[in-house]
């Protein structure tokens, strides 16, 4: 009995290990650890200023409304452009009706060093002049301790590789209640544009009481 | 004497190639996926393994201890090849660290078990390492979205492609292992049953 109690014992060990430090085999990268690291929803996202495309300053709490905010890095060579992308698609594919009365889109850039308010004006209209709800914005006069401790509470995981100055991070969408509180998080990656509508739609109209 | 000299002196330089490897050469190591893993990791198992090659007597294992053992080197495996706890280690330098630490003593042991383990699971150990090489470089080379922060998608995708053929490799090494090892005994039975 005991002979096989020593490798189970090992055996018990090594999984306890890999359970704890991957979230109850959930989270296997830096990008989901984080995510989780943050908490379950509903969850408060915290209040930060923001500048948008024109200079209006603002805060999501005012806006009074469901917000579906992600982040972009503009240097980014390849993901950030293929998930704003499939953000437009979401944009034109959700129902007219709900956006921007009770939805809104928001687009804010990582990079508080190079990226300016011209900078992302541009890169708004390379997705078109029919986007009156989709907002890009910077973070507004927020140090870089301050917007990482932000990034932090929500769990976006934001990493600059020191050899190339390129800024990897998490790709997520969040859903932000009028009440700001996280309701949802998206990943563009795994989940399809219907299945982010769906979601996002019924938690509208449950809300609305329809 | 002579011999005890030369083994100190083996010693001496697998101490100075761990610090060069971890300490000096570490930025190196970390600047790439495919060095930092393909590289750096089985560094540190080989230095181990060289290691134990300078003890001629080992303890005495039996084999649930042997097995438990191999179940340790395994889980050290996947530990250090999950995406969380490589972009863990290439920002911690002291995590990595501790990431080669692990390894030399999973190249140790495993060095120090190989005679007292039997055949049957000294094959199926291989089988399972080679089957799970290959299965993360199937991973790393078909996922197209970036899995470690620290590096990029092409890097991920090269990195899959070397393990890949390290997996193939080690499953061909441990095929030969398994038939080389069949031969010899049933050649052992047929000059037993002839006396």
């Amino acid at each position: 009995m005991k002979k096989i109690l020593i490798p189970v014992v090992a055996l018990a060990i090594c999984l306890l290990v890999i359970w704890k430090w991957t979230y109850g085999f959930t989270a296997f990268t830096i990008f989901s650890y984080t995510l989780k690291e943050a908490g379950t929803n509903p969850r408060v996202f915290p209040d930060i200023a923001m500048i948008d495309q024109d200079s209006n300053v603002f805060h999501i709490r005012d806006k009074h409304k469901y917000v579906l905010i992600n982040f972009v890095y503009l240097n980014c060579p390849y993901v950030c452009h293929k998930v704003n992308n499939q953000l437009e698609q979401i944009y034109h594919l959700a129902d007219p009706s709900l956006v921007p009365s009770q939805l809104q889109f928001i687009t804010m850039s990582f990079d508080l060093k190079n990226d300016d308010v011209q900078k992302i004006r541009k890169y708004r209209s390379y997705f078109g002049k029919d986007i009156e709800g989709w907002t890009f914005t910077l973070p507004f006069q927020t140090r870089e301790t301050d917007f990482a401790n932000f990034l932090n509470k929500i769990g976006v995981w934001k990493y600059m590789v020191p050899s190339t100055g390129i800024i990897n991070h998490s790709i997520y969408l969040f859903l932000v209640s009028p009440d700001q509180k996280i309701v949802s998080v998206f990943d563009p990656a795994r989940q399809t544009n219907e299945q982010i509508i769906q979601k996002i739609e019924s938690c509208i109209k449950e809300d609305s009481g329809d | 004497m002579h011999q005890r000299r030369f083994r100190g002196l083996i010693l001496a330089v697998i101490c100075i190639l761990f610090f060069v490897v971890s300490f000096p050469m570490n930025e190196w190591f970390c600047e790439t996926m495919p060095r930092h893993q393909l590289l750096q990791l089985p560094a540190m198992f080989f230095l181990g393994m060289i290691a134990a090659l300078l003890f001629s007597k080992y303890p005495a294992i039996d084999t649930s201890w042997g097995i438990a053992i191999l179940i340790l080197i395994m889980a050290s495996f996947v530990f250090w090849m999950l995406p969380h706890s490589i972009d863990a280690a290439v920002i911690n330098p002291w995590f990595n660290r501790v990431m080669h630490l692990n390894m030399v003593a999973a190249g140790f042991l495993i060095m120090m078990i190989s005679g007292n383990i039997i055949f049957e699971i000294k094959i199926a150990f291989f089988w399972m390492v080679s089957a799970m090489v290959l299965a993360i470089g199937i991973t790393l080379k078909s996922f197209n979205i970036l899995l470690c922060s620290s590096f990029t998608i092409g890097q991920q995708s090269e990195t899959g492609f070397y393990l890949l053929i390290a997996g193939f490799v080690l499953f061909l090494v441990t095929m030969f292992i398994f038939f080389h090892g069949l031969a010899s005994r049933s050649r052992n039975r047929k000059i037993l049953s002839a006396n």
